[in-house]
């Protein structure tokens, strides 16, 4: 883990209940579930597998939204099987969870002008991070990238939170047109680096933040097995020196001192220098 | 009423052997869906499942296949891990003491290039008091023009389990691979070279490809397709593998309800291997060996033991009546 916390953090098996369904946007949806203890223990950037109702498929990796007191949401687009079957769900429908899963990002550095990246739905990873950095008393810019300006859920509720916002819309419908990494390429720079969002745009993030001579948080996205560490299957390549590193003896092949680490393990949140990817 | 009742066991015995290998009941996690069970022990009690079959180790450390390793496909998915591994030497001094102590039996899983490469890491892993049966993996689809030369040969076959055989006494599972003309043949082949038990299937080859980029979709191009869309391949190599061979069968494919697992036991399999359900509901294997009990109760049936091979039994009536009217 990137932070560290004495907490009883232990994932667990949670049967919720939803309290509350939005479409923020056309195939943008919000389950707000009756979930006590997964609200308890989850830190910013943590997950969470939904477990699919009709037991058709395998279960979904979902970042928490939001978690407070009793309730966590999530928040996601409506892309394929899985996730038209968790649209479907209406208020008072039960739904399995497992959870909080994964390394989240460490927000407990005492740097006083961040930036927060977020590309479409990876919003969905930054409000808790946003929440946190903002109660450490942080100035928060959140550049935040999406297809078209529907696309660009809850950016109010950002700036009321007290982040600076700086938009953009691949088609120009809000904010600047193109991508928010040409944004925060031009911007100010800040002392440390949040993001979520699709692998180029992180990639890119990986870029500018080096240029910038600060290090960067990376949530990845991959698609996941087990998403408890069991498989293998969501892996990215990195350092075999990070403490991040599954510990592995150095790779036979060609003396390369990468490994693969699970991304729902040992991630999602990584160092973006520490990345080989 | 009473007396009738007295006679009908309340609790239906799913104690199963496989070789040496005794196993309060029937499920076995397969190998590299379970990591070592620690990553699904906060969600799933292992005090309630057989055995679980850990991630294959090899000789040498390998890196596994490049990315993306997972494709999400109708009814299953396609994998291409690539046999991940730290490596036999790192894996026994860093690993594998962590695996003792589980309320469930664990079981090595080796997989290889070379024979001796099966041998040496058969015997250093069967050495370990951790470890009470050992799975040879000789049909990984996902390493190329390697591994699965084994399982898809008879007669490479028959050398590999010969040599791992020489090295343990303990039981040896052979993991078979459904890519294959003849599976009956590899079967036979891997008894009479003194295998204890065989696990069928493994996945079946498959791809998918990206109609935006035109790109396959898993690093590896190719993969090993899982899940309820190959279970009805597997139920057929375990029907007639169980007619061609008297060791125990491990039944695995698809396996997601009590339904799946009840045909596998019908078609011959002495216990049954959960792979992919576990990424769908950690609870299944748990849920499985409920359902079963409940099940036998229903029926009557004292042990899990009596339905195995059952539907051999039925078709062969089913002939004889025909014969009876012809």
């Amino acid at each position: 883990m990137i932070g560290m916390t004495m907490l009883d953090l232990r994932p667990r098996v949670a049967a919720t209940t939803i309290l509350e369904r939005r479409e923020l946007a056309d195939g943008v949806v919000l389950l707000t579930l009756h979930a006590p203890e997964v609200a308890d223990a989850t830190q910013p950037g943590q997950y969470l597998m939904a477990i699919p109702p009709s037991g058709e498929a395998a279960a979904t990796a979902l970042a928490v939204y939001e978690a407070e007191g009793k309730r966590a949401s999530i928040l996601f687009f409506v892309t394929g099987k899985r996730t038209r079957e968790l649209a479907s769900l209406a208020c008072g429908d039960r739904l399995d969870v497992v959870g909080p899963l994964g390394n989240g990002f460490d927000c407990s550095g005492d740097a006083r002008d961040v930036a927060i990246v977020a590309g479409g739905v990876g919003i969905a990873s930054v409000w808790l991070c946003a929440r946190e950095l903002l109660r450490r008393g942080a100035h928060v810019r959140l550049f935040y990238g999406a297809r078209t300006a529907e696309l660009l859920v809850d950016a109010q509720r950002f700036a009321d939170a007290g982040c600076e916002l700086v938009l953009a819309t691949n088609d120009g419908t809000r904010g600047e047109r193109g991508f928010v990494t040409d944004a925060l390429a031009r911007s100010r720079k800040p002392e440390t680096i949040y993001a979520c969002g699709p692998s180029p745009m992180l990639r890119r993030i990986g870029e500018i933040a080096n240029g910038f001579g600060v290090r960067a948080q990376l949530s990845l996205e991959e698609t996941f097995g087990c998403g408890v560490g069991g498989c293998w299957g969501c892996v990215v390549p990195l350092t075999n020196a990070s403490a991040q590193a599954p510990k592995f003896p150095p790779a036979q092949r060609g003396g390369s001192d990468v490994v693969y680490a699970r991304i729902c393990k040992e991630g999602p949140v990584f160092w973006a220098h520490e990345l080989r990817w | 009423m009473g007396a009738r009742t007295a006679v009908v066991n309340p609790q239906p015995a799913l104690a199963i052997k496989l070789g040496k290998l005794e196993l309060a009941y029937p499920t076995l996690m397969g190998s590299g869906c379970y990591g070592s069970g620690e990553e699904f022990a906060p969600f799933a009690d292992l005090s309630k499942i057989g055995a679980i079959v850990l991630k294959s180790v090899t000789r040498l450390p390998r890196l596994g296949n490049p990315t993306p390793r997972l494709v999400h496909t109708p009814a299953g998915m396609l994998n291409a891990i690539g046999l991940q591994n730290p490596g036999i030497e790192w894996y026994l001094e860093h690993e594998l003491h962590k695996y003792g102590g589980r309320p469930c039996k664990i079981v090595g899983s080796v997989a290889g290039f070379e024979i001796d490469d099966y041998a040496y890491v058969c015997e250093r892993l069967a050495a370990r008091d951790e470890i009470e049966a050992i799975e040879l993996n000789v049909s990984c689809p996902n390493v190329a023009r390697e591994g699965e030369t084994f399982g898809c040969d008879p007669d490479l076959t028959a050398r590999v389990v010969e040599a791992a055989r020489a090295t343990t006494n303990k039981t040896l599972i052979v993991k078979l691979s459904p890519n294959v003309t003849d599976i009956v043949a590899i079967a036979r082949q891997a008894e009479n070279s003194g295998a204890d038990a065989l696990a069928v299937i493994n996945t079946v080859r498959g791809m998918a490809i990206d109609v935006e980029t035109w790109r396959p979709r898993l690093g590896n191009i190719t993969g090993g397709l899982s899940g309820p869309a190959i279970r009805p391949i597997a139920v057929l190599a375990v029907y007639e593998i169980a007619q061609a061979v008297s060791i125990p069968i491990v039944g695995q494919g698809g396996i997601e309800t009590l339904t799946d697992a009840l045909e596998f036991f019908l078609a011959g399999a002495t216990a049954i291997s959960i792979g992919t359900a576990n990424f769908t509901d950690p609870r299944i294997p748990e849920r499985l060996v409920a359902e079963l009990q409940a099940y036998l109760t229903r029926r009557n049936v004292g042990s899990i033991q009596e339905i195995v091979s059952r539907a051999h039994v039925e078709i062969a009536t089913a002939h004889q009546y025909e014969g009876d009217e012809g």
